[in-house]
């Protein structure tokens, strides 16, 4: 079914190690992984595994110390500080388990963060957030700070923050961990209807629950990709 | 275009800087607070240091740049007060060695000094007194003649009691009406005012004032003023003689005076230009130990400010690791933090500017009293602006720059994960 859509991520025997003095710590080893366009993955494993740190390199945030990452053509793996910030910028959308709200900026400014370090005017950012406020169906709470929002409604805002730069895949961490299951189901309703609207999405969990709502799963364990179905 | 874009970008974290001073105000009008008295006494300091220039200059012109003068003490200020007191009286006969055998003087006069009470009707004041030569007249320096006359050589020769009065006479006994012709009494002894001098505000030489003198014949002077005072030789050469000047004029002292050689001057040979740079001497002294202390306080500023920036990168780790899985590079960092680090030290500046405007202000609304009316010259003007700006960018780069590097460099993995 993968396989006839387009190649987004591209890992090619990828390891991460930390060397940490005496003891050699292979977070990843030799991990070779495709992700499509419109794909909808989970990556779970217990704490340990490696799955922060694949999610880590997926997301741009570290560099692998050995094999190749290539995103859509770009060789991210060669790449420095401030290229991997512009790919983050444009190509990304992250989720965090706890948000990460700017507390003192009102829904409307935080989603307008990752615009600011694009070239947009700021008419055009305004235009954005708005919409990617619309999206998430949160027109109506635009001034409101975060501390003024549920937990379900901080994740939104998150979500849309994720969306408004238009990012080639969304990478979520544990993006329901601090909700109630309430919310969390509203979340994880949303996800999909955002990968049914043709977005690709992956979800970092340790929930089972979250992970039945994906449409492929991948399991780590001890830095090495157990299952990929 | 691309540099247009990339100094929107610039631009905007400035912006994201300066939002975090707005919200964190309290703490930052706290640590500008340090920076606003740094800048407060460094203008302070360097404004009384150039006052006490000019008006130092000023006093200076009553002793003129082309004259020599001898006397017992010499203008010092150090001092060494036990060498000079047992030294003769400074002899009017001296004069005639000098005109006689001089090159580089002029014209000469003796310049007998002292102070009197002097009253008019029911007001008295302390006045200044010189008993002079009619030649004085051509050395007067630093004032003229602005109304009425010298006196002659026939009203030296006779004695006569007429007086030239310095500018405070006129407001102090005449309620600012023309005071030639009127009668003062010195000493107890009626005067008739024949010439007023130009007024001159406040001068700070010991016996500097123009305005409170009173200038009147060396042989009334002496019949009339018994009372203790110093007399001094006024000799007049060319500025540019000066030095050579001095040095005649020692020599012939000691021919005149029988000093055998070897052995030490006792009199002292003076002039303007030696006075200043004794005083130049003592101003940069002053001036030293002032910015040295005001220099601790900004650098004490910038540690504040440092300190505070420290603060300010710890509390937002989380918001560094956001900005930059959102795509911030770590020159935004930089830039974000760093401005904020210079708009704490430009608030700083800016209150300390307002302070320095609202006392000069206020000193120029309160006269000094016993100064004639003259307030304290502090000057203000947009180049202590300027430089308090250029200062305050300074110190708030100096101050933001380690802690700034540090935010910038996090790694945002971990800058996430922080608690």
């Amino acid at each position: 079914m993968a396989k006839s859509k387009k190649e987004i991520i591209s890992i090619q025997s990828v390891s991460k190690i930390y060397n940490l003095g005496e003891t050699v710590v292979k977070a990843l080893d030799n991990v070779s992984l495709s992700i499509y366009d419109n794909d909808y993955i989970s990556i779970m494993g217990p704490s340990g595994s490696g799955k922060s740190t694949l999610m880590n390199i997926i997301g741009c945030l570290d560099v692998p110390t050995k094999g190749k990452y290539k995103f859509k053509d770009e060789l991210i793996s060669e790449m420095d500080d401030n290229q991997l910030a512009n790919i983050r910028n444009e190509k990304i959308g992250f989720v965090f388990q706890t948000f990460n709200l700017l507390p003192k900026l009102n829904a409307m400014q935080n989603v307008e963060v990752p615009l600011i370090y694009s070239s947009l005017g700021r008419k055009e950012r305004i235009e954005r957030a708005e919409e990617a406020l619309h999206i998430v169906g949160l027109q109506d709470r635009m001034t409101h700070k975060p501390n003024e929002l549920s937990g379900g409604q901080r994740q939104r805002v998150a979500i849309a923050r994720a969306l408004v730069n238009k990012p080639s895949i969304i990478l979520a961490d544990e993006p329901t961990g601090n909700l109630d299951s309430k919310s969390g189901n509203e979340i994880l309703k949303f996800f999909a209807k955002l990968h049914k609207d043709g977005n690709t999405i992956i979800v970092v969990t340790h929930e089972e629950s979250v992970a039945k709502l994906s449409k492929r799963r991948i399991d780590i364990f001890d830095g090495k990709i157990a299952r990929d179905e | 275009m691309e540099k247009l874009l990339e100094m929107n970008n610039f631009f905007k974290n400035i912006i994201i800087g300066l939002f975090s001073v707005r919200s964190n105000l309290t703490r930052v009008i706290l640590t500008a607070s340090g920076l606003t008295i740094g800048i407060f006494t460094v203008s302070i300091v360097s404004a009384a240091v150039s006052s006490i220039d000019k008006e130092f200059a000023k006093s200076m012109d009553y002793y003129g740049n082309d004259k020599v003068y001898v006397g017992t003490w010499p203008w010092s200020f150090d001092f060494d007060w036990w060498k000079y007191r047992n030294r003769p009286k400074i002899e009017e006969s001296s004069l005639e060695y000098i005109t006689q055998y001089s090159e580089y003087i002029t014209d000469v006069s003796i310049k007998k000094n002292t102070w009197t009470r002097a009253t008019y009707g029911n007001k008295a004041s302390w006045l200044q007194l010189n008993g002079v030569y009619p030649s004085y007249q051509d050395m007067l320096s630093g004032t003229k003649i602005e109304n009425g006359r010298f006196f002659s050589q026939n009203e030296w020769d006779l004695q006569r009691r007429v007086i030239i009065v310095g500018g405070t006479v006129r407001d102090g006994f005449f309620q600012g009406k023309d005071p030639i012709g009127k009668k003062i009494r010195l000493n107890n002894v009626t005067f008739e005012i024949i010439g007023e001098l130009k007024k001159q505000g406040i001068g700070m030489v010991p016996g500097g004032t123009l305005d409170n003198l009173v200038i009147m014949p060396s042989t009334t002077f002496e019949r009339i003023l018994t009372r203790w005072g110093f007399d001094e030789l006024v000799l007049q050469t060319n500025p540019e003689d000066i030095p050579l000047a001095k040095e005649e004029v020692e020599m012939i002292m000691r021919v005149a005076r029988k000093i055998p050689p070897g052995d030490d001057d006792n009199f002292a040979v003076n002039s303007a230009d030696a006075y200043m740079k004794q005083f130049n001497t003592m101003k940069n002294a002053i001036a030293g130990m002032g910015f040295l202390v005001t220099g601790i306080s900004l650098v004490v500023s910038a540690i504040g400010i440092m300190n505070v920036m420290f603060v300010s990168v710890r509390e937002r780790t989380r918001e560094i690791g956001l900005r930059k899985a959102m795509g911030a590079t770590n020159f935004n960092i930089l830039t974000q933090f760093l401005s904020e680090a210079v708009a704490i030290a430009i608030i700083g500046g800016s209150v300390g500017i307002a302070l320095i405007r609202l006392t000069v202000f206020g000193l120029a609304s309160f006269p000094i009293p016993n100064f004639n009316g003259a307030t304290l010259p502090i000057s203000f003007d947009l180049l202590l602006v300027f430089y308090t700006f250029t200062i305050c960018v300074f110190i708030g780069v100096l101050a933001g720059l380690i802690p700034a590097r540090t935010a910038a460099n996090l790694n945002p993995i971990d800058a996430l994960r922080d608690e």
